[in-house]
């Protein structure tokens, strides 16, 4: 019964409270002892949803073969005439099956589609930043690792050389250029570690996380 | 069956059946007394029952019954004279169709 309630939840309230009022009853007054047999008569909750749904329309008729509908019989008869201009009646038939539905469906998409673009933009630029915030820093540990080294040996020579003129500035120079290169020491060993190692797993991860998708939709194995 | 049975002959045995009882009689019981006569899917019969509603042949009330409330459908009056023109309307069709069938022969 709670499987009926949710297949209906797009009927209006009241309509969906009749059914599963009615269905309530029917089981209640078959008894527990029928049970078994009237859900093996009804069928599925599904099945049942679809004979309330199809009730609603209002083109269709109940026979005791279930549910016809007309337009439809008439089409099939119709079609077997083969005569072309009976057939592109047919399809025009079969077309304006439900004209409203169609048409606020597409009134629905068109109203959502403010809503939905920038949904689907969310994850993108979040995807978006985070790749280029790692790119980013990759760019920078690369860079500093050859430009913290390069400076020092720089200072290193300029301080050298200002040890001539004046020894104060030299040496101060001179030991700023020893920890730099030093320190860009340090960075060169952390960026040959980064490009050696977590780049190929971040690109490992990357790769993960889009076959992830596909795979559950069964297009990789 | 052989036959088929017609939306209006579907409603018409619906009217009938629901008619025999003055107080109404529920769901279940309708469908029951129904299938004595035709056969026919358990499910078929809430979309009949709801049509007959909305068309105002038929109205319900609920009452209480074992503990709960049972939902009741009573004919009213737009559904009796219904039932009555699908009984007229049966008896001449019968009438004509038997004709045919012992050969009197006699169908206009």
């Amino acid at each position: 019964m709670e499987m009926l309630e949710r297949l209906l939840k797009d009927l209006p309230e009241n309509e969906r409270q009749e059914a599963v009022q009615y269905y309530n009853d029917y089981f209640d007054d078959a008894g527990p002892e029928n049970e078994a047999q009237v859900i093996g008569e009804l069928g599925s909750p599904a099945q049942v949803a679809r004979t309330i749904r199809e009730g609603m329309s209002e083109n269709g008729e109940y026979t005791e073969r279930g549910y016809e509908d007309a337009r439809f019989r008439d089409s099939q008869e119709l079609s077997s005439d083969c005569c072309e201009e009976t057939l592109a009646g047919t399809s025009q038939k079969k077309k304006e099956h439900n004209p409203w539905k169609l048409l606020s469906i597409l009134l629905l998409c068109l109203l959502l589609l403010p809503v939905i673009v920038p949904l689907c933009m969310i994850p993108l630029i979040i995807v978006a930043a985070v790749l280029i915030g790692i790119v980013g820093m990759f760019i920078g540990i690369g860079v500093a690792a050859v430009v913290l080294p390069f400076t020092g040996i720089i200072m290193i020579g300029s301080g050298f050389y200002n040890l001539f003129f004046s020894p104060g500035i030299g040496v101060t120079l001179g030991g700023v250029g020893c920890l730099l290169l030093s320190f860009g020491i340090l960075v060169f060993l952390l960026a040959i570690w980064v490009f050696k190692t977590l780049i190929p797993l971040c690109i490992r991860c990357i790769v993960a996380l889009i076959r992830y998708p596909l795979r559950k939709a069964g297009v990789v194995k | 069956m052989v036959f088929n049975t017609g939306a209006a002959l579907l409603d018409a045995i619906v009217l009938a059946v629901v008619s025999m009882d003055a107080e109404g009689t529920y769901g279940y019981k309708i469908t029951q007394d129904v299938r004595q006569v035709i056969e026919i899917s358990e499910s078929t019969l809430y979309p009949v029952l709801r049509r007959l509603l909305k068309d105002g042949c038929l109205e319900v009330y609920d009452m209480e019954y074992g503990g709960r409330n049972r939902r009741y459908y009573k004919i009213t009056d737009a559904g009796t004279a219904q039932l009555n023109l699908y009984i007229a309307e049966w008896q001449t069709y019968a009438a004509k169709i038997t004709n045919i069938f012992t050969g009197r022969g006699n169908y206009e």
